[in-house]
């Protein structure tokens, strides 16, 4: 991990600058507005990716500004009628207060979707559209791909046999 | 006639072809004007995704529906992704029709697709280039092995190749750098093939144009494994990165991008082509250049639009087309069939670094005995690894027990497809639209292109065989597949100006010459009299080094 120590490093150097640290500063007190989803509509999101990545070793899905990357993604990205479902369904369990249920009650609700939208096509399938887009938010994320998983920018060749260490986490990609 | 347009020869297009004729043209002594019809882009200076992490990529490197409106075709692309989308081009800007399904990739810019090549390069063999006459298809290829072999050499000294030597004579053997390392389940697998199978079926690390070593102050490769977005460390083979900055230190190259190539300017009374029309890419204005030779490299549907877009009383039909074979015999590789598999042993292994190329197993059918159910063969790529995070996405689980999960190595996984040839057929072809143009006043492409019995009889051995071997190395829920494959979707498409030895049934010459029209050569993928099933880039490479200096003896002796 030579090279990603190396960024760090570089980081720090410039993080050492003062209006550096004060433009990270400002950046950090700013709450950030969400640009597709409603407020309301980001509480019910971040509730939910957080069901599915919580905090364990690693940061929570929320930690990595997981729903601000779907907020982007969905409307960029997903088919008009994937965006549609996935809207109905945010605004579906917004009225079921799934952000302030019981975590257990979550998860209930959660499973009870997933097994009826498994069956569906993905563009109707509220469930796999959010798999999708939490995991890719996540894993591709700085916070994902270095902590809950190993990343090196440039590794520096390729060792194709090695024994798999004891704490070794998967390649992010 | 303005001198500053004078050259002593012009090269139409910058990518695979055209960076070897501007190198070896360059060298020789010759002023030489590259012709790029798509921007310039800088070696390392303009790869500007190069070093980029996935979250600094927009969306996570995902691609947005905008992209896909204005790629429809180019994203359907595996590599196609935020990283790699400017290296293709805008399908809405360049259209071509389809009179079967094709898809069509490109890449309009210096250095062409070579920025985005899949890098495999392997050698024909004369078990190829002898097929055509003894199997009675199309027309025999006018060179042999022997012809090709030492511009084969010439090639793989300068732009470096990695991998490892298969020992089997339809596979002759290269001068490669050592191989990037076998991973766990790559090396079980090479075992038990060796078992089974003796020496005829084996697993290999690919030739391919990525440096393992040091080479030339290039490289060695980093492990990246995002080789289309280009390389900062020159470490695999590009026009941008090795040939044009070959052909730029010796000060003989004007290199032109955004400059589109209309037609060859053809003087009948001398019967030569003395230079060409070009138009800009960008204010459209046009301006004539002027050339004793003429090669042209714009990949293999652009060149032969480009000699069918010159036409004159002499060659009403395009030029050097008495033949009527221009644009006829278009061929490109298949790829339906193979087969997917898992392994739950060697858990305790991994690897370090993505390997910026696959294994491959060379071709074993028709090469001894004659198979009854189709003519040729194919050759296998085989990518493994172990699964990923992506494995959680399709799965109904959620939750900590999730997360810890997926974020640990899975089981192995394989993938497998076979590349097979394509006969050559004279209906399979390519031909200007006679009505619609595009914003360069060039006709439109249009093109039909469909796989034949030979091919689907192909296709299903390809699957049969490559569940046979997994299950042979005792890998598990090995599945085969065979699916549909839309022509165009392996980007080897070639032929349509082929050569041959009869100005009858061919349009160039052995040595890539026009027949009819001595000074302009073709040296793309149109050129292909067959679609052996090996990688053909290193062949383009090699037909193009070869007619170069062919060129350059000929101009010496007055004879052009």
């Amino acid at each position: 991990m030579s090279n990603r120590r190396s960024f760090l490093r570089g980081a720090s150097i410039l993080m050492g600058h003062a209006a550096f640290g004060q433009v990270m500063t400002a950046f950090a007190a700013a709450p950030r507005k969400a640009t597709y989803f409603s407020d309301s509509e980001m509480v019910t999101l971040r509730a939910l990716v957080d069901v599915i990545l919580p905090a364990t070793d690693s940061p929570a899905a929320s930690a990595a500004d997981t729903h601000y990357f779907i907020d982007l993604a969905i409307p960029a990205c997903a088919s008009a009628a994937a965006q549609k479902v996935f809207r109905e369904a945010l605004k579906y369990l917004g009225r079921k207060n799934f952000a302030n249920l019981a975590p257990a009650k979550q998860v209930e609700l959660l499973k009870a979707r997933a097994a009826a939208d498994m069956e569906l096509p993905y563009d109707q399938s509220f469930f796999k559209i959010l798999k999708d887009y939490t995991l890719t938010g996540y894993f591709l994320s700085e916070v994902g791909a270095t902590q809950a998983l190993a990343y090196e920018r440039v590794p520096g060749g390729f060792q194709g046999d090695l024994p798999l260490k004891a704490d070794q986490k998967a390649w992010a990609i | 006639m303005a001198t500053a347009n004078q050259f002593d020869a012009i090269v139409v297009g910058s990518g695979m072809s055209g960076g070897w004729a501007a190198k070896e043209l360059t060298e020789k002594g010759l002023k030489t004007l590259v012709l790029e019809r798509g921007r310039n882009i800088r070696h390392v200076t303009d790869y500007t995704t190069a070093l980029k992490d996935p979250w600094q990529l927009p969306h996570n490197n995902r691609p947005t529906n905008a992209d896909r409106a204005a790629q429809p075709i180019q994203s359907t692309l595996y590599l196609y992704d935020q990283s790699t989308k400017q290296h293709f081009v805008n399908d809405l800007r360049h259209p071509y029709e389809q009179a079967q399904p094709f898809n069509w990739y490109r890449g309009y810019q210096v250095g062409g697709r070579s920025l985005m090549w899949a890098r495999h390069v392997f050698r024909y063999s004369d078990l190829d280039f002898t097929a055509n006459q003894r199997e009675g298809v199309g027309i025999d290829w006018p060179i042999r092995y022997a012809d090709i072999a030492p511009w084969y050499e010439h090639v793989e000294r300068f732009i470096g190749a990695s991998g490892e030597n298969s020992g089997l004579p339809q596979l002759p053997e290269q001068i490669l750098q050592p191989p990037f390392e076998m991973n766990a389940l790559e090396k079980h697998i090479r075992s038990h093939m060796a078992e089974k199978f003796g020496g005829e079926r084996k697993l290999i690390c690919s030739a391919t144009a990525v440096l393992s070593r040091e080479h030339n102050g290039r490289g060695p490769c980093q492990g990246r494994n995002q080789c289309a977005r280009g390389c900062p460390f020159s470490a695999y083979f590009s026009s941008n990165g090795v040939t044009l900055p070959a052909a730029a230190v010796t000060g003989n190259l004007t290199l032109q991008p955004d400059a589109v190539v209309h037609s060859l300017i053809y003087d009948e009374g001398k019967n030569r082509v003395t230079g060409v029309r070009v138009v800009d890419a960008n204010t459209r204005d046009t301006t004539e250049y002027f050339a004793k030779v003429v090669f042209l490299c714009a990949s293999t549907l652009n060149t032969t639009a480009l000699l069918l877009n010159t036409r004159s009383a002499r060659f009403p039909n395009g030029l050097g087309n008495d033949s009527d074979e221009l644009g006829h015999n278009l061929m490109d590789h298949h790829n339906g069939g193979g087969a997917t598999a898992s392994y739950s042993g060697l858990s305790d292994r991994y690897y370090r670094g993505r390997r910026a190329t696959s294994m491959y197993i060379p071709r074993f059918r028709n090469v001894g005995k004659r198979e009854d159910k189709f003519m040729r063969g194919y050759g296998y790529e085989v990518y493994t690894s172990r699964g990923s995070w992506t494995r959680g996405i399709d799965s109904a689980d959620f939750g900590a027990d999730f997360k810890n999960e997926i974020t640990r190595p899975g089981e192995w996984n394989l993938y497998m497809e076979g590349y097979g040839e394509t006969l050559s057929y004279h209906d399979n072809r390519m031909w200007l639209s006679p009505e619609k143009v595009d914003s360069w006043d060039m006709p439109i492409i249009q093109l039909s292109m469909t796989y034949r019995d030979n091919e689907h009889a192909m296709a299903k051995q390809m699957m049969d065989d490559a569940v046979e071997m997994m299950q042979a190395a005792k890998l598990e829920n090995v599945t085969g597949f065979n699916h549909p494959v839309t022509p165009g979707s392996v980007i080897h498409e070639m032929g349509t100006a082929r050569m041959g030895r009869d100005p009858k049934t061919s349009v160039l010459n052995a040595y890539n010459q026009v027949h009819t029209v001595p000074n302009v050569f073709v040296t793309d993928g149109s050129c292909m009299v067959s679609s052996p099933p090996q990688n053909p880039s290193l062949t383009y490479m090699a037909l193009t080094a070869r007619a170069a200096n062919h060129a350059v003896e000929l101009l010496k002796r007055g004879e052009l």
